[in-house]
Parts: structure tokens; sequence; C-alpha cells
């Protein structure tokens, strides 16, 4: 699956489901800092992702 | 994943209907697809104007526009909401504050977003306001950008609500921006500015202030904006953002994700304060400016007192 995270994007080899909160908890990623796509859809975070999915992490946050 | 089917993770479908959940929200636990997460945000904005009777008939309000997220999600509810009362208009404010780099685009987006919506649009740029655009005004004293900032944005929103017509200037301040300032003004143990910040926060101007999203979290309006392909993606401001704010986001977010309603508490006991405080003791008697007349707590308000800073 691809991750994309801003600008830079993780691929990360994984078969099995995974859950949205776990990458982030990797990512250390507040799950209230963002909100994720999959494949262009936006999804709650208690979404399990696997295979070709195309995961994107996008900061909401601008501060002040 | 209490309520969540375990072959998905999450829940397969939205709490209320069919359809896929695009959001997760706590108290209570529910998932909500696209159009209920649409229909719920604008339900609870339309509630927090009628129950602190923020709009009346016949009010033009002048809104605050950005083009960020959180004044888009303002702007883009309110138009929905406008049928609802009797002969209510609203024009959108924005103001160049003359960033170079980051101000253009988001300036554009802006324009896009009133042409789309068909919402009255006028700019108002710093310029216009003091003669010079920010960047100028800041070269030798970049450290003070936000402060200076804020004190002109103030000021050209008020100018260009009164040249509008507005009776009241809406902004788009959510949950998690209420929620930072009464830990901010409490860590610094400002107590009036802890209970003067509330809804009446018309200091500078006699228009007053309304805050329709303020009980809408950040992540819920950047939700609300991106089911409705409105998200702006737009650079952040290249001045350093207020150090103590960005601290307090990151706790306060923390602690929400590990108890949901952190922020809506935290928000509840500035309301409980507010019913005991004696007004007298922590409100500063209104004067006027000697320079140029507005209603400020000295001798100069802070514009006047920023212009002579300047030697503008
Ligand atoms: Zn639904
Ligand atoms: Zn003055």
């Amino acid at each position: 699956m691809k991750i994309i995270l801003s600008y830079s994007t993780i691929n990360i080899m994984q078969e099995d489901p995974v859950s949205i909160t776990s990458i982030l908890d990797k990512l250390t990623i507040n799950p209230s800092d963002v909100i994720v796509s999959r494949n262009g859809k936006l999804v709650p975070e208690d979404t399990l992702i696997s295979g070709d999915d195309e995961i994107r992490i996008i900061r909401i946050a601008h501060g002040g | 994943m209490s309520n969540g089917n375990p072959a998905n993770g999450g829940a397969e479908r939205c709490t209320l209907c069919a359809e896929p959940p695009v959001i997760r929200l706590r108290e209570p636990d529910r998932h909500l697809c696209a159009a209920h997460l649409i229909a719920d945000v604008e339900e609870r904005a339309a509630l927090m104007i009628r129950e602190r009777e923020l709009i009346k008939p016949h009010d033009r309000i002048a809104v605050a526009f950005s083009g960020g997220k959180d004044s888009t999600a303002l702007l883009v509810c309110l138009t929905r909401l406008l049928p609802a009362w009797e002969d209510v208009s609203l024009v959108a404010i924005t103001v160049d504050e003359g960033i170079a780099g980051y101000r253009d685009d988001t300036i554009r987006a802006a324009e896009e977003v009133t042409k789309k919506l068909r919402i009255e649009h006028v700019c108002i740029s710093f310029t216009d306001l003091i003669g010079d655009d920010l960047d100028t005004l800041l070269i030798g004293r970049e450290t003070q950008a936000c402060s200076v900032c804020g004190i002109l944005r103030r000021k050209a929103l008020s100018v260009a609500a009164h040249k509008a017509g507005a009776t009241r200037i809406a902004t788009g301040h959510n949950l998690d921006d209420e929620a930072q300032s009464v830990l901010m003004n409490t860590l610094r143990g400002d107590l009036s500015r802890l209970v003067r910040t509330s809804d009446a926060d018309s200091h500078d101007c006699f228009i007053p202030r309304i805050k329709p999203l303020a009980g809408i979290s950040e992540k819920e309006i950047a939700a609300y904006l991106f089911v409705q392909d409105m998200f702006p993606f737009l650079p952040e401001c290249p001045y350093t953002r207020h150090a103590m704010r960005l601290e307090v986001r990151t706790m306060l977010s923390a602690m929400e994700q590990k108890h949901p309603g952190t922020m809506r508490n935290l928000i509840k006991s500035k309301r409980a304060i507010e019913k005991h405080v004696n007004w007298r003791a922590v409100s500063e008697p209104l004067r006027r400016c000697r320079q140029c007349g507005d209603p400020c707590s000295g001798e100069l308000c802070q514009v006047c007192t920023l212009r002579k800073s300047l030697g503008k």
C-alpha cells in the first residue's frame, strides 16, 4: 500500500489488513490533527486498509 | 474500535443510513457518512446561533473570510442556513496583509469560493489601511509578526465591515481554537481575558462579533469541507506561529484523543466561571483613544500605539 503524507510518500509492504489508527500511531501522528482519505475518499481512522490502497494523510492544522 | 464490525475494523456503514462512513465522532460514539456529517455540522451551527441569538432578522453579516478552512466552512455553512432567517444578508471580507508568496494564492482561492457561493466579496489591504504591506512593516521586527498582524487585521476587518454596513462580524473560530484560548488565558493567569473573549467580544468596534462554529471541532470542519470538495490545500503562513498556542494545541489534542470531551469541558468550565464573575472587577472602563477616538482601554488604542512605534 502507499501512504501519502503531505508531500512525501511512504510505501509500506503490508499484505494483511491494518487499521489507519495503527499507521498513524507508528508515524506518531495524533488522529485529531489529520483527516485521512483512502483512494480519494474520506474514511474514519478505524477503517482497515490493505493491498493496493492509497492512503493520504492530510494535516488540518495551520496553528494560530 | 468498540462499535465496529470486526471484519472491517471500524463500522461498515453510517450509524444513520447505509452509506459508507467518512468520520467517526465521539460523544456519542457514531460513524457518519458525508451527507450526515454535513447535516450534523450545519444543525449544530444552527443550534448555536439560535440558542445564543447570534443572528437576528435584518442582520447584515460580515464574514471574516481568509480563504482558509475555518472561514470557508463558516461561509459555506452560513450560506446554507441563511434562508432560515428573515432578510439576512452576507458579505465576505478578505484582509490582504501583504505577505509575499502566501497571500496571493489564498486570495485567489477566496475569490473562487465567493464566486461559487455567489456571495458579495470585498478585500481590504494593509496598504489601504496603513500605507504599507505586512512584509514591509515587519522589516527588523519579524518576531512581532503575529501580534502586529493581529492588531491590523482586526482593525482592517472592522473598517471594512463598517463600510459594508454590517451589523455583525462572524469569524470562523472553532472548538479547538476556543479551548486553546481558555487554557492559554488560564496558564497566563489572565482572568479578564479569559472571561472577555466570549461571544460579546466587541471591544474594538461597535459591531458585535459572533462565532457560529465555536462548537465544531477543527477535524469536523476539515472533513465537512473535504467531502464537499472544498478543503483548501493552501500554504502555511511563513511567519512563525505563536509558540505558546502551538504547545497548548499539541497538548490539548493529545488530551482530547485520550479523553474525548476535554475541549468541551474546558469551555464549560469557562462558562461556569463567567457566571460567578464580578464584572466590575475584571472589566476596564471603556475609554476613547485620544488619537482616533476608537473605544479602547488605555490612552491610545492598539492600532495608534502600533502606528506610533512604526513611525506611521
Ligand atoms: Zn448517513
Ligand atoms: Zn487609536
